[in-house]
């Protein structure tokens, strides 16, 4: 570690599926001599990525785990995490973004901004993370990052601007003009690693001036001083510009945006010159955590080594030696040897093992200081978890983490196979906060639960290879819930006398459909009928209640509950009495307030060629899918819809083949949409089926 | 206890929920300023009619046209949006918005389920400005219909630039509203220098402005924006009943004393 912290830039990469995040961080890698040979997410030579570690990434070629490195570039520390690009694992990109002071937005110069760009991006303004942005592949056909530039501004919101214009597109794609330097950048040797510099070509002197002009002009919003020079007509010195663009990208009114393409080892070193000259220090980053002790009050962090520790476990991962937390230290060093406090379970943890991580290789260091990221051995935690010093009240504040919306029951082969599988389990669901599992008490199934098909699928595969748990799996079940449409009053009377003490509760009040919350509990109970210490116990009997629907056994949300009348008896009212009551009550209550099923609808995009846009449409609609709208971009064809999720299980082997292999789909969670009336028949039909063979 | 149905009159199921929403649509339509007026979106362009709103930019062209369509899709007819120079959500969020805002001004609540019954109505289709031709619309558009997938009634054409070349596409664009039985509205961007026609057109649409059946102007007077009908079917729309809000957009009535 170098130890100067303005020398520190902890950045993410992120973008679309296949738009190269992992190929270029490959060779942001290889530039700055952190690997010495370069291998390719699908190369031929089979090892694959660098940072694609697991088995599953190489062979699929997609990364699934985000992963973290560090490399050094012009004297400037420099930690990255590449992340997943399928929406599936949008947690891992959730948490890298937590963590990470700024990012690097990868957009492909053909298909440009992409469904799970906009997804992305918004992940991105969620912790106001200032970025950069990468248009690669300028080397395919179809490439135009004008348009991408522009698709930025319009589709995005942002103020896009082009630092570079390419020399060349397409198959004659030779570097890119600087448009500070107004210099032209060639990449030569076997890898791209000489950057040669020289005149901008006469043919694109014109067009340089002019994207000049528009950079400048964007520019000089954030700096009075360039205002000034520009209206005296004085000569820009690139120190100004930059020093402009910088304060720019951190208020993240600009967004610069570099171009190249990482496959062909072109202008990735600009793109790492951009990252050390506008994307910010972990000092230039406001970071707040909440005092625990003072009614949960933001305070302000400071990136000083020496303050008190505060810092994140963002993500955890099961490696060789045991448990392998990631952290980011944000104010505070912590050391190996030290001690700190884990604040969600108040446990002191002393500090063993300290490691950088390099994909799966790991260098051990003493201490990550405020502004690092790093890894520590032998901690038990969660992922999310704040660890203080002791005497220090703080905690991080909280990750959005989405519900799962599909589910899969699981059934080992053996009894050793069952044991695998309760290990396995126990660690995927502490490393993934959207992957979650329970045994159905009717069918005594395993049921894991996750955000998608893929989702599910590779945590199947992970049993398999990792915990040796062979299982075999149903049919996937989609995370149907149930809520009330109508206002309905309850008055319920729970007795029981089976000798000695008896039992006995009154509860009255209403039902009422809550847009806003899954579920509402009111008490205005006056007068004491219901004596004070009971009202928790009714509460938690309605929750109870709604974990399961009577009929079809689906969770039942958006519910509001007011209980305005009761009645107790002076020595057989109890807890457990209240408790009875509210859940019969809600029982008795809810068939009557209209109950309806509702179903998760996804947000699907197809980004197909244009003459398939006619069968990717109708196998849309076949799936009951409601079309928003088709976007004609050229050899290009995106068309948006909202389709159930029921649907949509094996929709890309249908979209394969219906369109030669050439269209390509992302899915993700929209909302829940009532189900109409012929669907919720068979749902009923299935789930008296499946509590008949459970039977 | 037996239900009888005489075979002559057969019964008919009243579903109270669907029985609500209807009369919510119902509701929401006699609040709609174009309805009020005394109009519905078929009576101000009849297929296969060609109409086009004239503004300058920023003035309301597209949301005026949002909703005539929103009008259409409350009458169960389907709208093709085609966009020339917006993004799907861009288009999406126009609907969204004065939807929301009509509901507010009429002083509905709760119209989720509404939007969604109408939402099926519409469909969006975007193209770059340059890659945009009339062959490719047909092409789309016989996708969408031969599937059974959207029929639409109306097809609001928004960014089609005005410039002299403009004839040969619309004399394309007339063929495909004869052949698909459809209304086409156009927005027509109009530029502050454009000079006046004897007609009250600006000079740009002189040219073209007999291929049109309705022409509706939205100059900017004051605080308000007048809905002047400068071509129409003959005694249907006086001018000056209609007012678009520039803060909201929402097309408005004028009140009585404000017509004399």
């Amino acid at each position: 570690m170098i130890g100067h912290i303005e020398r520190v830039r902890n950045i993410g990469i992120s973008a679309h599926i296949d738009s190269g995040k992992t190929t270029l961080t490959e060779r942001i890698l290889f530039y700055t001599k952190r690997i010495h040979a370069m291998h390719d997410v699908k190369g031929k030579d089979g090892v694959g990525a660098t940072m694609d570690s697991m088995d599953l990434e190489r062979e699929r070629g997609i990364t699934i785990a985000s992963a973290a490195t560090y490399c050094r570039w012009r004297d400037h520390e420099i930690n990255i995490i590449d992340t997943p690009g399928h929406v599936d694992f949008t947690i891992e990109v959730e948490r890298s973004l937590r963590v990470l002071d700024g990012a690097v937005l990868v957009l492909c110069a053909v298909g440009g901004v992409q469904s799970q760009s906009i997804t992305v991006d918004q992940q991105m303004k969620r912790y106001r993370v200032p970025r950069i942005a990468f248009i690669n592949k300028v080397d395919r056909t179809g490439a135009n990052p004008f348009r991408v530039v522009q698709q930025l501004r319009t589709k995005l919101g942002h103020n896009a601007v082009a630092m570079q214009i390419p020399i060349g597109l397409e198959g004659r794609f030779q570097g890119v003009v600087d448009l500070v330097s107004m210099k032209a950048l060639y990449f030569e040797g076997e890898n791209g690693e000489t950057v040669r510099e020289d005149a901008v070509p006469d043919s694109l002197v014109d067009e340089a001036k002019k994207y000049r002009e528009i950079l400048v002009d964007a520019a000089s919003v954030f700096s009075d001083e360039l205002t000034e020079a520009i209206l005296e007509e004085r000569e820009i010195p690139e120190s100004l510009l930059n020093d402009a663009l910088r304060k720019g990208t951190l208020s993240r009114e600009l967004t610069p945006v570099f171009m190249g393409s990482a496959y062909k080892n072109k202008a990735v070193q600009p793109l790492l010159d951009g990252v050390v000259n506008l994307l910010p220090t972990p000092l230039e980053v406001r970071n707040e955590a909440l005092d625990m002790g003072r009614d949960e009050i933001p305070v302000e962090l400071a990136s000083d080594p020496e303050k008190p520790v505060v810092a994140l476990a963002f993500k955890l991962e099961d490696g060789q030696y045991g448990q392998l937390t990631y952290i980011r230290a944000y104010q505070g060093t912590i050391a190996r040897g030290s001690t700190v406090v884990n604040s969600r379970t108040e446990k002191k943890v002393k500090i063993g093992r300290v490691v950088r991580m390099h994909a799966d290789q790991m260098e051990d260091i003493e201490a990550i200081p405020a502004g690092y990221i790093g890894a520590l051995f032998g901690v038990d935690c969660a992922s999310g978890d704040t660890f203080t010093s002791p005497g220090t009240n703080l905690t991080m504040t909280s990750m959005f983490v989405p519900s799962p919306v599909i589910s899969l029951a699981i059934v080992p082969k053996d009894n050793k196979a069952q044991i695998n599988m309760s290990k396995a389990l126990n660690r995927f669901t502490k490393e993934d906060p959207t992957f979650r599992t329970f045994v159905d008490q009717e069918t005594n199934e395993t049921i894991i639960e996750g955000m998608g098909e893929l989702h599910l699928e590779i945590y199947v595969e992970r049993m398999r290879r990792e915990y040796g748990a062979e299982v075999t799996t149903g049919k996937p079940r989609v995370a149907y819930r149930e809520t009330i449409t109508q206002k309905m009053d309850f008055n319920y009377t729970h007795r029981k006398q089976t000798g000695g003490a008896g039992q006995y509760a009154r509860i009255a009040g209403y039902l009422e459909p809550c847009g806003e919350a899954d579920f509402l509990f009111e008490n205005r109970i006056t007068g004491g009928v219901i004596p004070t210490q009971f009202i928790p116990s009714c509460e938690k009997g309605f929750r109870a209640a709604m974990e399961k629907s009577p009929k079809l056994e689906f969770p039942i949300t958006g519910v509001r509950v007011v209980i305005n009348d009761g009645a107790f008896h002076a020595v057989d009212s109890s807890d457990m009495a209240f408790q009875t009551a509210a859940r019969a009550a809600f029982r008795e209550t809810f068939q009557k307030a209209r109950p309806v099923v509702q179903e998760p609808i996804m947000k699907v995009v197809v980004e197909t060629p244009s003459e398939f846009q006619g069968s990717a449409m109708g196998l849309l609609n076949q799936r009951r899918g409601m079309i928003i709208g088709a976007q004609d971009e050229g050899v290009l064809s995106s068309i948006e819809a909202q389709v159930p999720l029921a649907e949509m299980f094996g929709f890309s082997t249908v979209l394969r083949s219906a369109t030669q292999g050439k269209a390509q789909f992302t899915m993700e969670f929209a909302h829940y949409r009532q189900v109409p009336q012929s669907i919720a028949e068979k749902i009923a039909e299935e789930a008296a089926q499946r509590k008949k063979s459970a039977a | 206890m037996t239900l009888l149905v005489s075979p002559a009159r057969p019964g008919k199921i009243l579903f109270l929920k669907d029985r609500c929403r209807h009369m919510l649509k119902k509701e929401f339509l006699t609040h709609h300023p174009i309805h009020n007026a005394g109009f519905t979106s078929e009576e101000l362009l009849p297929p296969p009619g060609f109409g086009a709103v004239l503004a300058r930019a920023g003035v309301g062209k597209t949301a005026f046209l949002v909703q005539v369509a929103l009008h259409a899709m409350l009458n169960d007819f389907d709208v093709l949006h085609v966009s020339l120079h917006d993004p799907v959500n861009k288009i999406d969020l126009w609907y969204r918005e004065l939807f929301i805002n009509m509901a507010r001004q009429s002083g509905m609540s709760r119209v989720d389920d509404m939007w969604q019954e109408i939402m099926p109505h519409r469909f969006i289709m975007t193209f770059k400005i340059d890659g945009f031709t009339v062959p490719k619309l047909e092409e789309r558009l016989t996708d969408l219909t031969v599937q059974d997938i959207f029929h639409p009634k109306m097809i609001i054409m928004d960014g089609l630039h005005f410039d002299p070349s403009v004839r040969e596409k619309l004399e394309a664009l007339k063929g495909l509203a004869e052949r698909f039985s459809v209304a086409l509205w156009f927005t027509a961007h109009i530029h502050r220098h454009d000079g006046v026609t004897g007609g009250g057109l600006p000079v740009s649409l002189g040219p073209v402005s007999d291929l049109f059946d309705t022409l509706i102007l939205l100059q900017p007077d004051g605080e308000r924006i007048p809905v002047k009908m400068v071509k129409g079917p003959p005694g249907k729309m006086p001018s000056g009943r209609l007012f678009l809000d520039p803060s909201t957009l929402l097309i408005e009535k004028a009140d009585a004393a404000e017509m004399t």
